[in-house]
């Protein structure tokens, strides 16, 4: 019973974010929340309050009791005075995508969004969800701006777009739920699943330079180089820092450049996601390695390189890259 | 959003709000169901301190039912306030035992509101509303802290963002209640339930020490048309007791007896009585009522007024009376039978006295005398705490303790004029009341509660005597206190200061003008008061209309008000004169440099530009007077638009 009542709930909140989305658009980033686009209604607790009230009027109306007649007026006045602070509590609040974080699939990626209040008063509980995923309410305050987390599932490799989200709040009795729905353009990347490690990876395929190379090989000592997001941590030139110099890489070069490139058509006899979760394996070694790599798909190549840029680059093609047909 | 523990934002504002509501109750609800709250809210604080378990559901399922069941035994129902209240408060103790989540904490929050309104249905005093309003925030309170945001804990900022929260609501209850159309009549039965209230009771124990004599309460409130009628005449007329069985009198169930005839004789008096509610149906009108409210009230053959129905809340009545009469020239056989019935048996002296006196004199009026001059000469004590009496507790009073109060010489007299062959009955009701000159109406306790005798004579119907007035003519004159001798020295010291009397009188003024005003306040009120507001002929159209008015008023109202709530920071105003000040002057080709600093820049402008020189270095003073100021003033600000006003060219 409760399944098919929230399978309801989530097939009538799709309908109204369709007809939402009709009626206000499509929104580009940073969205400042305005009277046409919040909506309101009562919660069951409201609903239970608005009937208490109700029958406390309806009491004393019937009675002739004129104070508890006036007490539920007065009651009635605190649930209509909740309304309008719960409308208010979301009106001028301000949105925006912070960043997004890709993931593998099997976990999640996180859209972290602002919420930004530029108001004198507080915007407390304000919570931010989606059909599938539910933030902790934040508390924004006075002119303070505060980050948000939707975590959403990676299931498939790909692009996992977020193309509607509600922001709403029950502040401040719990009587009333104020909600907006924004329908934003951001996606986050499930990169696709490593596969097992055990695969050896392939033979070193090309030397680009000579012993002058300073960005590759790992031969010869040529010296320090400053420290940067990036560097492989096996580098890093523990002595010197200890001397207080300062975190440097030691950089080698050599003629023993090795540098792989993983190729798509290297892996015949698997299947697509197989072959695609098997470089995406030996990307991650590689990288933590800190050996250079490239990679080269169907239509696609990465000219080896190191670093963390690089590696989400790499992640990035494997995710979004489409299986030419045949290789189904 | 059910936390695993058993601690419990919002818990102690549940139960501070439950606290208040059961202290609204207080003496009236049953000790077990308070005691029974108090109990399981200490328990369940204490369990959300040391984080213990709270009881398993089976134990719980046996907490309800056992709850419903000792409300039942004790009420047999779980109808009417009474019942109803005590089970509230018992469901609220179970209830606590298993207030895990949000959920349970807002029923706990319900419960707490619906017993502050239960609260008001059973009095609608004054004196309540503190506390009811205290009652309502910290329930709302307790709302907030569950939805109001995590940061928030000192129960300081939870109570004052409650109050800037909520009192839109105030003006809003107010204005809803003078506009709000009330009902002509019920639309449903009153469940009358046991009664706590106080009250005249239809019935006499001798020997019993009656709780009205030292009750404050009020007991009703008189407004005179004319001139207040004197002391010896302002007899409030109840109950009318006619069956006598040797200690108890009673009023007979209602039985039909022929109307008799009264003839008016002086002039009417015309007043409107306000009776406190007290649960009975009597009307306390004055000695002899001749009109009332036809529809609201009738008579009964022994002339008491008594209304349709229980008197549950302040009612107003208007009556007129006259104080001279002739009730009942003719007395049917019927009456008269019944007005001279004795017991069998039981209390023989009077009975023999009663006797004698008949012997001694035909004339009832002589017989009267006589016993009346018995009571004045011999030694009789008015008292309010008389020795207790036992079997034959006529005779025990009358000849031998000789002290007692109104009841105990109004029924020894009726007695013995019973045994000498005079028709009589008790009459009670209230005799006397206090004048408040602040309100202009007389006011009339609890403990101005009276019995007296009326006798049949032939010719001149039912004579109204007062045998306590023989023994204590002060009684009647200036009320019980005076007649007292026996109070303790200080109370009474206390309770005759004019300081003390004078406030008492003001906030009995206070307590009427809340009756007159407010609880009483209906269509007819309601009415007259737009009237005077310039409402030409108010009709429920009106109403209507204002109620619309009201509402529109309010949404705009709080909406305006949440607009200045969640209003944007102040601006800078200083700052952006000064860059308007600045645009004005880049188009004389005076551009600020990168490094420069305000008073630099205008300085350097002002060395450029000698028409504009005292604008410029006055702008300079007023800039760094409103930025740096130790107090910057209004007047600065506006100086300082006209001088950048000035620029314009």
């Amino acid at each position: 019973m409760r399944r098919i009542l929230r399978r309801m709930s989530a097939a009538a909140r799709a309908r109204m974010g369709a007809w939402i989305l009709r009626r206000q658009g499509r929104d580009t980033d940073g969205v400042v929340l305005r009277r046409g686009r919040i909506y309101i209604l009562p919660t069951t607790l409201g609903l239970a309050y608005a009937a208490m009230v109700f029958a406390m009027v309806i009491g004393g109306l019937n009675y002739g009791n004129n104070l508890g007649l006036a007490f539920g007026f007065l009651l009635a006045g605190v649930g209509l005075t909740a309304m309008h602070h719960c409308h208010g509590t979301l009106e001028g609040l301000a949105l925006r995508l912070h960043a997004t974080e890709s993931a593998f699939v099997g976990y999640r990626v996180t859209f972290r969004i602002l919420l930004a209040n530029s108001a004198v008063a507080p915007r407390p509980r304000i919570e931010i969800s989606t059909d599938e995923a539910r933030a902790v309410p934040a508390d924004v305050g006075a002119g303070a701006t505060v980050e948000s987390e939707l975590s959403i599932a990676a299931i498939r490799r790909g692009p996992v777009p977020l193309g509607r989200y509600e922001v709403a709040t029950r502040h401040p009795l719990g009587l009333f739920r104020a909600w907006a729905v924004v329908h934003p353009d951001y996606r986050a990347i499930a990169w696709p699943q490593p596969a097992t490690r055990g695969r050896p990876p392939p033979a070193v395929e090309t030397d680009t330079g000579g012993a002058q190379d300073r960005a590759r090989g790992d031969d010869d000592f040529v010296g320090l180089k400053p420290f940067q997001l990036g560097d492989p941590l096996h580098r890093i030139a523990w002595k010197s820092y200890a001397r207080g110099n300062g975190l440097h890489v030691k950089q080698f070069a050599g003629t023993d450049v090795t540098s792989y490139i993983f190729d798509w058509d290297s892996l015949a006899g698997l299947g697509a996601e197989a072959r695609l979760s098997q470089i995406c394996r030996w990307v991650i070694d590689a990288h933590d390695r800190g050996e250079a790599y490239g990679i080269r798909l169907p239509g696609t190549t990465i000219e080896p390189n190191i670093g963390r840029a690089h590696r989400e680059h790499c992640l990035t093609a494997l995710a979004l890259f489409e299986v030419p047909a045949g290789h189904g | 959003m059910a936390e695993p523990g058993t601690a419990l934002r919002g818990l102690g504002w549940a139960l501070a709000a439950l606290a208040v509501a059961v202290a609204a109750h207080v003496g009236k609800l049953p000790a077990w169901a308070s005691v029974s709250v108090i109990v399981a809210g200490s328990w369940r604080y204490a369990a959300a301190q040391r984080g213990s378990r709270l009881p398993p559901r089976w134990l719980l399922t046996l907490a309800a039912v056992g709850a419903l069941l000792v409300v039942i035994a004790t009420f047999r129902t779980v109808n009417g306030v009474e019942a109803g209240t005590a089970l509230l408060a018992v469901m609220a103790a179970v209830k606590l035992l298993e207030t895990r989540a949000e959920r349970d904490l807002t029923v706990l929050v319900f419960i707490a509101y619906f017993l502050l309104y239960a609260a008001l249905l059973r009095d609608q005093g004054i004196a309540r509303l503190p506390l009811l309003l205290a009652g309502a925030l910290v329930a709302t309170a307790a709302l907030y802290r569950v939805h109001g945001g995590i940061a928030l804990t000192a129960p300081v900022n939870v109570l004052s963002r409650t109050v800037a929260l909520a009192w839109p609501a105030l003006p809003l209850a107010l204005l809803l209640f003078v506009l709000f159309p009330r009902l002509p009549g019920p639309f449903w039965g009153i469940a009358s339930g046991q009664s706590s209230r106080t009250g005249l009771n239809d019935e006499i124990m001798l020997g019993d020490v009656s709780d009205l004599s030292v009750s404050g309460e009020v007991a009703f409130r008189v407004r005179f048309d004319g001139p207040i009628p004197p002391p010896a005449q302002r007899y409030w007329r109840g109950p009318v007791l006619h069956e006598f069985d040797g200690r108890r009198w009673r009023r007979p169930p209602a039985q039909s007896f022929p109307q008799q005839t009264v003839t008016w004789l002086g002039a009417p008096v015309d007043y409107q009585i306000t009776l406190e509610p007290h649960d009975r149906p009597w009307i306390l009108a004055l000695d002899l009522p001749a009109a009332w409210p036809e529809r609201e009230a009738r008579s009964t053959y022994d002339f008491q007024v008594v209304a349709r129905q229980l008197v549950t809340r302040v009612t107003s009545y208007r009556l007129r009376s006259y104080p001279a009469y002739i009730a009942g020239a003719e007395l049917p056989t019927s009456l008269r039978n019944r007005d001279l019935r004795l017991p069998s048996q039981g209390n023989p002296r009077t009975l023999a006295f009663g006797r004698e006196l008949a012997l001694e004199s035909a004339d009832p009026m002589a017989i009267a005398g006589a016993m009346l001059r018995k009571f004045r000469t011999e030694p009789y004590h008015y008292t309010l705490d008389p020795p207790r009496l036992a079997e034959n507790a006529v005779d025990e009073f009358l000849f031998e303790t000789r002290s007692g109060f109104c009841e105990h010489y109004a029924a020894a007299f009726t007695m013995v004029m019973r045994a000498a062959g005079v028709p009589a009955r008790i009459v009670t009701g209230y005799q006397g009341g206090e004048f408040n000159p602040l309100g202009g109406y007389l006011l009339v306790r609890q403990s101005d509660a009276h019995a007296w005798s009326e006798i049949w004579v032939a010719g001149r119907g039912w004579l109204r005597v007062d045998p306590t007035a023989a023994v204590a003519p002060d009684r009647i004159e200036r009320g019980v206190r005076a007649s007292v001798a026996d109070a303790p020295a200080l109370t009474r010291i206390w309770e005759d200061s004019r300081l003390v009397s004078q406030a008492q009188l003001l906030w009995d003024y206070v307590n009427d003008f809340w009756n007159e005003r407010i609880v009483r306040f209906d269509a007819r009120m309601q009415f007259s008061l737009l009237q005077r507001l310039g409402v030409d002929e108010p009709d429920w159209r009106t109403l209507g209309l204002g109620l619309t008015a009201v509402l529109a008023a309010f949404f705009v109202g709080v909406s305006a008000w949440l607009a200045w709530t969640f209003r944007a920071p102040q601006r800078d105003w200083p700052e952006r004169l000064h860059r308007q000040a600045a645009v004005r002057l880049a188009r004389r080709g005076i551009v600020r440099r990168a490094a420069e600093g305000p008073v630099d820049y205008l300085e350097r402008a002002a060395a450029h530009c000698p028409d504009l020189r005292v604008d410029l270095l006055s702008i300079r003073e007023l800039y760094v007077a409103l930025r740096y100021g130790p107090a910057p003033a209004d007047e600065d600000l506006r100086l300082l638009k006209y001088r950048v006003g000035r620029l314009r060219a």
